[in-house]
This record gives C-alpha cells, structure tokens and sequence, in this order.
C-alpha cells in the first residue's frame, strides 16, 4: 500500500511548515532538517494504512519532535557529555505540548527557508539540493534521480550545505531583498532541468518543472508586488506550456515553428499572459519579466508564421541591455533574421564568435540562418559543425538530420 | 559486493545513433533510439529500487577522448582524440552492489537483451568484481 498522489502533495505542502515549527523552537537546523525527513517517511509509511490524521501537520511536528530531541540525544551521549543533556532541549520540552502544532502555520517560513537554502555561501548545486529538500520536502533519492547523481553524492552535498547554514540565525534576513535574486535563479536553475530533460525515462525529471513551479507560485503569492517573481512565474507557465508538442512521437526535438500548437497548454498560457501583462505594468522590467513577454507574444500566435516578430526583437533590444550576456544577443539574432532577413541575423553573428563559438548553440543558430538564406553547402557544414560540439544525443541527431535534409 | 559492469562501442557506433549510419554500423531511427532508452531506463530504475545501483554513466564519443602520457624527455603528452573508427571501447558502465557474480550476470543479460537495429553490431557486456578495503580488524 503506498500513498496516493494527494496525501504526497499534502506531505510535500507541509514540509516546510514542520521544519520552520522545528527549527524556531529547537535551532539545529542539520537535525531538524533530518528529522522532517524521517517524519514524512512515517508519514508515507503509516498513513495508507490507518488514514491520514486530522491534523497533518500536528501529527509531523509531533513525530519530528521525538525523533529531533532523539537524534540531540544519541549526539550528546556519542560525546558523552551526558550532563549537556537538559541544557541542549529547551526546559519545557519534555512536558509542553510540541512547537506550533495547534497555531496557525508560519507562511512565511516557506520564505524563510527558501532564503536559507539560497545562502551567498552555498554554491548553486547545493543551493538547488537545498532547496529541493528542506522546501520542496522532496527525498534525497528523487532528487538525485533528478540530477542523475548517486544518491550518496546528493547526500553529501545536501548534508555539507546544511553544515554551512547550521549556525544562520533562522529568520529572513535582514538584506533578504537581495537574495531575492539568488532565489529566483535557484528556481529558474530547477524548472530548466525539469523543462529540458528529454533523455532518460525517470519522470522525476520531468517532475522538476512542476516543482519548480509550484514554488515559484508560493513565491508569488507571498510576494505578490514583485514583478520579478510574477515575470519568473509566467516564464515558467508559458514555456512549459509548449511541452507536449515540443517533443515528437519517439522523444525527438521539435523546433518551436514546427510545433503542433493544438498542443500547447492554452490554461497555462492564458495565465501566464495575465501575469506578465500585470507585471509589466508595475514599473521597469526586469529580465524575467522581458523574457515572459517575449515567451507570450510566440504562445500568442496561432501559427509560427503569424508570430509578431518586430514585438519581439523590440523587447529584446531591451532585453540585451540590462542583461548583456552573449545567450541573449544570439537569441536577437535570430529576431533580426526574422523582422530583417536571413543575412541582417547572419551579420550579428559575428560578434559572437568568441563567447560562444566553443559550444553548439552558435552554429547551430548559423546553420538555420544559412539554410533560410538559401547557402545550403555552408548551411549543412555550420550544422555538422555543431553536432559535432554537443555531447546530448537528441541535439545530435537533430543537427544530423537537418543537415541531412539539405543533402543535393 | 561490488562490480563494475561495462559496455562497449567503436566511433561507427557512436555516429550511428546520432543517424549517421556507415557500412560497419546501421544508422540509428528515432524508434531504436526510443526502444533502446526505454529498456536501459526500466533496468536502472529497477536497480535504483532494489539499492543495487552504486552509479551508472554513459561516455561521450572516442572522438572526444583525451590521453595524458609520459614522453621521452619525461614531460607530459596530451593528445586529443586519438581513436580509430573500428575499436571498440567503453561506452557507459554502472557501479553495482549486488549480493553474489550469479545476480549481476542476471543484470549484464538483460542488458544485452537491448534492443538495436537489425544488423547492428554485438560486443559482449564486461562485468570487474571490484576490489574491497581489508575489513577492520578486532
């Protein structure tokens, strides 16, 4: 007997809740993240055979309890300081009723762990390990299934982040506007593993989009006047919408103007539309918020050939300002071809040559433009040239048949 | 115990499930790539559910190895890429804990049993016991 997908939706839900409830009462943020841990593996264990308890969250904070002033215990006792013992739980703790198991739940402590696990200390992978445990109350197992990385690997990167942030004062931070964008890159990190994962059968790593969404929502509603966070939250809607028609029938990639747009989620981007068209009206747009407007206007388009393609080169010149990187120019580039002509996206190109000409993207980008030119020798070469330079095999076989197609 | 489960595939192979087919090697089509996927990821997702699998990898293509030698005046040598079409070398290994040789021959047999195209070459599936730390003593 497992659990059903609702009472994991509700464990995940809580997850957060019982560690913040622990952590203000106890500290120790190592042992109380360990102790979640075990109470939601109780929970999963327990719950399909005598039901889920009235109150959930009650029931985690109590078990979390026990198994936390357990493990403080076994620690002080393996150092045998045995008289410590008392001082290390709080007084009260062997007679008061568990932290916070009959208030309200902290919301914010969602928050509030969010901008732990993006410490300025932490390396992203680990910020990204972090986060997906102590916020997503994902196993370490899913979570290294996700990333393709042992699982004792996983372990001791979350176990060494959380040996980082151990002694942090557990509240937001006093700067926590800056972390802000820490966090929304964590996130934006985990959705794009998600969103981009199309070899390997594990649907966990499809999962991860989900995931990194529905933070991303709980972000959103805790903040609801930061355009970033709305503008991120649409990125992410309108993107993921594609997902259906963005692979073919046996797992291969389909180019965004090839795609069966019957197939794209028209919920996910009716939402997505309204968030970045509110967020764009609360003053200056940031990155997030250009690159969902620029996602809209194509999931707005009822074919690719109708796609306003001066809207979008519009907001990438903004764009390409306040975000400088070469990724962003290449993207203009192909903007350029489409408003201006094959070879106007052609001549952007060469500015690139030195940030990007290592990796794929470049000739890959220089084989599309060739191709719509009409140069298919040099079109066919550009795009073995950059198969050449891919190590993902559906990027290979995607650049191989392209070529293949221009073949005399 | 622990072993070391090893397959093998030459560049030609390589080229082939990216869809560039040559005489020793059929080209791959999407379906093969999928079938193949499909039955490696059920393996994997069975040892990852049994505690079997310690780690499990795919290699990039020989074309993109590297080899660092000693040459004569005792400096370092690298050089890139040095394979030939025609060898085979390794191609993806896992890392597994199994209890006894018996249970991860079983193992490295269903791996075998991958599907391919018709006609696509065979290499065998290589299994290494890896060796352990002297247990403490007393």
């Amino acid at each position: 007997m497992s659990v059903t997908p609702e009472t994991e939706d509700l464990l995940r839900r809580h997850a957060p809740q019982v560690l913040g409830a622990l952590v203000r009462r106890y500290g120790h943020f190592d042992f109380a993240e360990d102790a979640v841990q075990e109470a939601l593996l109780a929970a999963a264990e327990q719950w399909p055979r005598t039901g889920v308890p009235d109150n959930p969250r009650g029931w985690l904070i109590r078990v979390g309890s026990r198994r936390l002033t357990d493990a403080l215990r076994a620690e002080e006792a393996r150092r045998a300081r045995e008289e410590k013992v008392a001082a290390l739980a709080p007084r009260d703790a062997f007679t008061a009723p568990p932290p916070g198991a009959d208030r309200a739940p902290r919301e914010d402590d969602t928050l509030t762990l969010l901008f732990l696990s993006c410490h300025p200390d932490l390396t992203p992978p680990a910020q990204i390990a972090l986060t997906l445990r102590a916020v997503g109350g994902l196993t370490t197992a899913e979570i290294a299934r996700a990333y393709l990385v042992p699982e004792a690997t996983m372990a001791q990167r979350i176990s060494r982040a959380k040996q980082k942030v151990r002694g942090v004062r557990f509240g937001r931070p006093d700067n926590w506007e800056n972390r802000l964008p820490a966090v929304l890159q964590t996130l934006y990190l985990i959705f794009n593993e998600g969103y981009t994962a199309t070899s390997g059968t594990s649907l966990t790593r499809r999962e991860l989009a989900g995931e990194a969404i529905r933070l991303t929502r709980e972000v959103h509603r805790l903040l609801p006047d930061r355009g970033e966070v709305a503008g991120l939250l649409a990125l992410m809607l309108l993107t993921d919408a594609r997902r259906e028609a963005r692979t073919g029938p046996y797992g291969e990639l389909v180019p965004l103007d090839e795609q069966d747009r019957d197939r794209w989620d028209k919920a996910a981007i009716d939402e997505g539309v309204d968030l970045v068209t509110r967020a764009l009206t609360r003053g200056p747009a940031g990155p997030y918020q250009l690159r969902a407007a620029i996602a809209a206007v194509h999931d707005e388009a009822p074919s690719a050939q109708e796609t306003d393609w001066e809207e979008i080169l519009g907001l990438y010149d903004v764009l390409v300002r306040i975000v400088p990187g070469p990724v962003e120019r290449l993207n203009r580039a192909v903007a350029v071809a489409m408003v201006r002509g094959p070879r106007a996206g052609l001549a952007e190109l060469a500015s690139l040559e030195d940030e990007l000409g290592a990796g794929h993207r470049l000739d890959a980008v220089r084989g599309h433009l060739l191709e719509r030119a009409g140069a298919h020798d040099e079109a066919r070469a550009a795009y073995e040239a950059a198969a050449a330079k891919t190590l993902s095999l559906p990027e290979q076989r995607y650049l191989h048949a392209r070529a293949a197609r221009l073949r005399p | 115990m622990k072993y070391l489960v090893m397959v093998q595939g030459t560049q030609a192979d390589y080229e082939a499930m990216q869809g560039k087919g040559s005489e020793g090697s059929v080209a791959w089509s999407q379906e093969d790539i999928q079938a193949m996927f499909a039955h490696m990821g059920a393996i994997n997702d069975d040892l990852a559910e049994s505690g079997e699998m310690i780690d499990a990898q795919g290699l990039v293509e020989p074309a993109k190895t590297r080899h660092v030698t000693l040459g004569d005046d005792g400096k370092s040598v690298i050089t890139d890429g040095p394979y030939s079409e025609t060898k085979e070398l390794l191609a993806g290994y896992w890392v597994l804990d199994c209890a006894s040789l018996e249970r991860v021959t079983e193992i490295a047999e269903r791996v075998l049993q991958c599907p391919q195209p018709a006609g696509a070459p065979v290499y065998p599936v290589v299994i290494r016991p890896i060796g352990e730390a002297p247990a403490d003593i007393g």
